[in-house]
């Protein structure tokens, strides 16, 4: 019984995706070692790397129903912050561009929280003022890094495949995932996207912990965005831009519905290691660049699609009709 | 509780708790009064920056904030209905300039026009299609809307760039009318006809139903598929007259067009106090709000601050609005 749960369950969903995406890829690269590589395989982690924190992050305020535009703008702003100020100190740059993502996402819950506003409208704000703060530190330019041996080091080959880079985005997945299966946490994270109103009268605690998600969310966009621009050993306020689609898609492929209230750390783990694996293996099957484009693109249409309220409603009425006009 | 002449803070409180209905007039009475004094020291600042006034300057403001004005009208019809924003329009701007440069090189210029207004209306009207009739989420069709345009538009134009044949666009649609900017005329056409569309239709009616409760606009009958397609149309529409003067004004298409347009529009929107929830809003308002922007930007970079300034400056006053909304409708 509790086999078949898991197998037919929407938690294997991802994972499915992700096996999928891998077979197609081996398929058409056709057995002539292009893409299940050792150097494949580097790459997608390090793309892993760059888009799998943000996505973790949107993907929890996602799961309650809010959704952080402003992890755009923290991943430019957070990168520029930490190679103005870690030149000499890469920790000290580190940290303080963690703090201000946190800073930054405590400040946007609590106006969200307080204010009952609509966490599009508030993080909107949020992003433009990120990206202007951006464009302000760095005087619109690319700003070099000149700590080369940091860059370096962050995507030194470990083990064949991984870097410390993608190391870091996999021990924060496996924290997640540890807290989601053994704590309160993430139960009560599902039950605010669900119902907030039924979670508050079951005593979740909806507002600390929906501030404390905006500030994770924070925390993570800063975080992957200070490890890009250190290992790119560059900055530029807007070279950053085009994470939100990514993000986004890879939540929604990691079982994060729409509607709040479902998804789970592993998941949208599977949901970033797809986008990445198909971004690294079209790369190494020498397909050209935009058609990573479309096929995300699609897939986010197709899944918004199908997570429509009123598909099933639609669908009936379309058929009605369909049998209306054949039958006559 | 008798009417007091000052607007203390400990009274306005006091009204918070015995009678919620005044307390919420009070506030929208605050916020209005607010945003007016707002507007005017704005304007004053603005006036009174030297060289402002001068020819130049104004000329090029008019010019510049109209490329962005009409995608402005556009997202304007679409937050109104409910949804928001388009991640969209931008990547629309860049697309419809290319798709009439090319139209206009094969068929000539009156066809080039008509088919990328058709195109940006299309585009954008089947992603309205699709929000409306499924109720798919809105930001994540149109972020993929987004990921899909740029996706195409590198498969078609592996070069970049799209060049105009010479000869295609006459010159007289370069130029200025009474030394008015032809691009701000343009402009101003488009606020006049969505708000006729808005406040003079029926369909206008039945948009500012829809946004204010999707629920009540179907229980009385209301088609919403219809309307939010609509809204998209028309958003599409207006936006493609940006991209269309920007591929005429420079001869040549891009899909660097309209980069961040998304972002400028939904702030001239929200500065215009169109509310980001829907169902309340004007064209005039978002082309007020435009100008607004607008009018900072030059005075900031004529007292001397770097353009940079003006991004956080933008930044800054969509935060504000979004907050001082929320306080004004009372929530």
């Amino acid at each position: 019984m509790k086999l078949r749960h898991h197998l037919d369950g929407s938690h294997s969903r991802p994972f499915a995706a992700l096996v999928a995406c891998i077979v197609l890829l081996a398929v058409v690269d056709g057995g002539q070692g292009r893409f299940l590589s050792a150097a494949t395989a580097y790459s997608t982690l390090q793309i892993f790397a760059t888009i799998s924190l943000v996505t973790l992050g949107l993907g929890l305020t996602m799961m309650i129903r809010e959704f952080d535009l402003s992890v755009v703008g923290m991943y430019g702003m957070a990168g520029c912050i930490a190679v103005l100020s870690g030149t000499q100190h890469p920790w000290l740059g580190l940290w303080f561009a963690l703090a201000i993502g946190v800073a930054a996402g405590i400040a946007q819950g609590f106006i969200i929280v307080r204010l009952s506003l609509s966490s599009v409208g508030v993080t909107l704000g949020g992003l433009l003022v990120f990206v202007g703060i951006a464009f302000v530190l760095t005087e619109s330019r690319s700003l070099p890094y000149d700590n080369l041996s940091v860059a370096l080091t962050l995507n030194e080959r470990i083990g064949g495949i991984f870097s410390i880079r993608s190391a870091v985005a996999l021990v924060f997945f496996a924290g997640a995932a540890a807290v989601f299966a053994w704590t309160r946490l993430g139960r009560d994270i599902i039950a605010i996207g669900s119902d907030r109103r039924a979670a508050m009268t079951a005593g979740v605690k909806v507002d600390p912990l929906v501030i404390g998600i905006f500030a994770f969310s924070g925390f993570c966009a800063a975080l992957s965005g200070v490890l890009l621009s250190y290992s790119l050993a560059s900055a530029s306020p807007a070279g950053l831009s085009d994470v939100i689609a990514p993000a986004a898609a890879g939540a929604i492929l990691g079982g994060v519905s729409l509607g709040g209230g479902s998804g789970r750390p592993l998941g949208i783990a599977a949901g970033a290691l797809t986008l990445a694996v198909l971004r690294s293996g079209l790369n190494a099957v020498g397909a050209p660049p935009f058609v990573n484009d479309i096929t995300m693109g699609a897939v986010l249409l197709g899944v918004a699609v199908l997570d429509g309220p009123y598909l099933t409603r639609r669908l009936i009425v379309a058929r009605q009709w369909l049998h209306r006009a054949t039958g006559t | 509780m008798t009417e007091r002449s000052s607007g203390r803070a400990d009274s306005a409180v006091a009204a918070v708790a015995t009678d919620p209905l005044r307390a919420r007039f009070h506030r929208a009475r605050v916020f209005s009064w607010m945003q007016a004094v707002g507007i005017v020291a704005l304007l004053a600042v603005t006036l009174g920056t030297p060289g402002f006034l001068a020819g130049p300057s104004i000329l090029s403001l008019l010019t510049t904030v109209s490329f962005i004005g009409c995608v402005a009208i556009g997202m304007t019809l679409i937050t109104i209905s409910g949804n928001i924003m388009s991640f969209a329009l931008g990547a629309t701007v860049g697309a419809t300039a290319m798709v009439f440069i090319l139209a206009s090189n094969w068929l000539g210029f009156g066809p080039g026009l008509l088919v990328g207004l058709l195109f940006g209306s299309l585009l954008t009207g089947l992603q309205g299609l699709l929000i409306g009739w499924v109720r798919a989420n809105p930001i994540i069709v149109s972020i993929a809307a987004l990921a899909l345009i740029y996706g195409v538009a590198q498969a078609f134009a592996e070069k970049g760039t799209i060049y105009a044949e010479a000869g295609t666009v006459p010159a007289s649609v370069k130029g200025k009318i009474a030394g008015v900017p032809i691009e701000f005329i343009v402009f101003l056409l488009a606020t006049f006809i969505a708000q006729f569309i808005l406040s003079a239709t029926r369909f206008g009616r039945n948009l500012f139903m829809v946004g204010s409760s999707f629920r009540a606009a179907e229980a009385v009958g209301v088609s919403t598929w219809r309307t939010v397609t609509g809204a998209y149309v028309w958003a599409g529409f207006f936006t493609s007259l940006s991209g269309i003067m920007l591929a005429i004004r420079y001869d040549s298409a891009n899909m660097d067009y309209g980069v961040a347009y998304d972002y400028d529009a939904i702030a001239a929107v929200l500065v215009g106090g169109t509310a980001i929830g829907g169902g309340d809003g004007s064209a005039l308002r978002t082309f007020a709000g435009g100008m607004v922007i607008a009018a900072v930007q030059v005075m900031l970079l004529l007292r001397g601050l770097r353009q940079e300034w003006q991004y956080l400056a933008a930044g800054l006053i969509v935060l504000a609005v979004i907050i001082l909304q929320a306080r004004g409708s009372g929530r």
